[in-house]
């Protein structure tokens, strides 16, 4: 069953539809990700669910209950933001506090709940000091915490990870998704990052103007991209998009093949090509190449390249691993 | 290049402002001191004959200090919570529009752009008994009209004029504060089902409340020493009823002559201010050190 639902939920800012009429189902205990460029309407359509902005269109339900006129506050959901938006005059015992003093708890139940959230983020050291006091990673934790003390429906998290270092980042992801197992909580999560996406998510919501481009596992949208969008957008270095005259041989406006797909045959290959820039990373290496007909083609092969720039070579794609367009970028299946 | 040692060059640095002070502030503290200890008038400033304290116990026993003084504390306190209590309200209230237009906040400054001295005069002439606008029109349209510059009334009416004037500086800071508490903040309150009401006592009073501290000590010094107003507007007004100690301080000085006298009230105002400010700094420090222990 699902958890929450969106029903034709729009938003419109005075002239501009920021996010169409769109259905969307999340099931209880998932990761969901959206995820999307800037300006897609990712985080709007977070704030819609968590009441921070009115919708303007459609309706919005939480465990079968219309909450759509419903204030934030009484939707009984978390919110970790960017900013972690910790209250910079109270003590990180206050700032967990604070949701339990408004939802009226009684100090002894309030101070077993700090307590224990605590102890599950290890922040007990920090319960007195104040957010200035913390480093980045530390904030982030305390915004965690005082999502988690509530024990509400869900959480929303909006780009939380954006202001940690890379680092800090990839242990914080993991983090989050021990986190997710541990409490099976309901989270959505919203980012621009792909890779964030792809090692986070139960399912992810491919967003683009408001509109959803496809809903689909890691795998799916990796293996079975609805469009080229989600091609492009979904891996790293993203997919090789062909058009014209290569693409027409296989009966595609547009085709699209991955840099882990594409072999470099020494003879014939499909595609003769010019190699031009290599980059090394150590355990794979990008080549760069340039292609006759197909244009410019990203070669992504494990260990060192064994070719030189300059080289001629060519370049074959596996079998099964071409992806069709059409004209209008809609996958051909 | 020859480098000089830490200490030296420690007090190399500090020349300039130790020389600024001797010039700026010890000279004239130093005349100061000696014209409090003396017997003085303008006929002898060359020639001051030293007294001892005899002038701080002349101007401790004047009943006009006294109530100088307390007209001072109480105009002083009265107009910093007034300008400070509307300036908030203000500011919170009027948020929005101040945001979306922000040309507003130029006319809610414009009372600030008149000198005091103007404004003074300016009232003078609308509250004027047979000549003012505003009794005139009171008593064409109810029968009566108060004396606003009358010993009753004079205290209020400058009070009401001080706040006037005043409450859109206080309203400035408090709307510089406001608007810089990030949207974020309100938005995680708003999650965690405050309210309105929650939100501004809870976390944007107390967020605001460096802020507050601020406006309401540079409003106290600045009604506490008010000079130019009152005088222009009342004098000293309605049988000595609206005596500044500035005024005190001025008419002794100017109008009696008493120049030891006058300088010695003006040395004890300074060193009540002086023990003010260092209570206020060692109750800081206090506070700090419990937190830090704490």
């Amino acid at each position: 069953m699902a958890q929450i639902k969106l029903d034709g939920t729009s938003k419109v800012f005075g002239d501009i539809t920021v996010i169409p009429p769109l259905d969307l189902e999340i099931g209880k205990g998932e990761f969901v990700v959206f995820v999307g460029p800037s300006g897609s309407g990712k985080s709007t359509l977070l704030r819609l669910i968590a009441g921070l902005e009115q919708v303007s269109g459609g309706r919005i339900y939480i465990e079968g209950r219309d909450i759509t006129t419903t204030p934030c506050g009484d939707r009984g959901l978390a919110m970790v933001f960017q900013s972690y938006a910790l209250y910079p005059h109270m003590t990180v015992r206050q700032n967990m506090a604070f949701p339990l003093e408004m939802a009226g708890e009684a100090k002894a139940s309030i101070n077993r709940s700090i307590e224990e959230t605590a102890h599950v983020l290890d922040i007990t050291r920090f319960l007195d000091r104040r957010p200035a006091q913390l480093s980045g990673g530390q904030r982030q934790r305390v915004a965690i915490g005082r999502a988690i003390v509530r024990n509400p429906t869900a959480f929303l998290f909006d780009e939380p990870l954006s202001n940690l270092d890379a680092a800090l980042r990839s242990s914080t992801r993991l983090e989050i998704m021990k986190l997710h197992q541990q409490l099976g909580a309901t989270m959505i999560y919203v980012t621009h990052d792909q890779v964030e996406a792809m090692t986070m998510a139960d399912r992810i919501v491919v967003l683009n103007h408001g509109k959803i481009e496809q809903v689909g596992t890691p795998q799916e949208l990796y293996e079975r991209p609805a469009n080229l969008f989600v091609a492009e957008f979904i891996g790293a270095p993203r997919m090789n998009r062909i058009e014209g005259e290569a693409a027409a041989a296989l009966g595609a406006g547009t085709i699209g093949v991955r840099p882990e797909h594409i072999r470099i045959v020494q003879e014939s290959g499909l595609w003769q090509a010019t190699v031009e820039v290599i980059e090394n990373l150590g355990a794979e290496s990008h080549v760069h190449t340039r292609s006759d007909v197909a244009g410019p083609l990203v070669v992504r092969m494990s260990g060192s390249p064994g070719v030189k720039i300059g080289d001629r070579i060519g370049l074959s794609p596996a079998d099964g691993f071409v992806h069709r367009f059409d004209r209008h970028g809609m996958a051909l299946r | 290049m020859r480098t000089i040692p830490q200490q030296r060059e420690g007090r190399l640095l500090l020349v300039p402002l130790v020389t600024f002070l001797l010039v700026f502030l010890s000279f004239p503290a130093l005349v100061d001191i000696v014209y409090a200890l003396s017997d003085v008038t303008f006929q002898t400033m060359r020639a001051p004959e030293l007294v001892g304290l005899r002038n701080f116990g002349t101007v401790l026993a004047d009943p006009e200090f006294w109530s100088a003084c307390w007209f001072s504390l109480r105009f002083g306190g009265l107009t910093a919570f007034i300008e400070c209590a509307l300036g908030l309200a203000l500011a919170i209230f009027l948020s929005p529009i101040v945001c979306r237009y922000g040309w507003t906040i130029a006319i809610l400054m414009l009372p600030m752009m008149v000198a005091p001295s103007m404004v003074g005069l300016m009232y003078r002439l609308v509250l004027h008994e047979f000549a003012g606008p505003l009794p005139y029109y009171l008593t064409l349209w109810s029968g009566t009209s108060p004396a606003f510059l009358d010993a009753g009334h004079a205290f209020w009416t400058l009070v009401v004029v001080e706040v006037l004037q005043w409450t859109p500086f206080a309203f400035l800071l408090f709307h510089v504060a406001y608007i810089s508490i990030s949207s974020e903040i309100r938005e995680a309150a708003a999650m965690d089902k405050a309210g309105a009401w929650r939100i501004l006592w809870r976390i944007e009073l107390p967020m605001m409340k460096a802020t507050i501290a601020i406006a309401l000590g540079i409003r106290f010094i600045d009604g506490f020493r008010v000079f130019d107003n009152v005088f222009t507007l009342t004098g000293a007004g309605a049988g000595g009823s609206t005596t500044s100690l500035s005024i005190y301080i001025y008419q002794s000085f100017f109008k009696g002559g008493q120049i030891g006298q006058a300088v010695a009230a003006s040395a004890l105002l300074f060193f009540t201010s002086l023990i003010v400010l260092y209570a206020g700094g060692m109750l800081k420090s206090y506070r700090e050190r419990r937190r830090v222990a704490a």
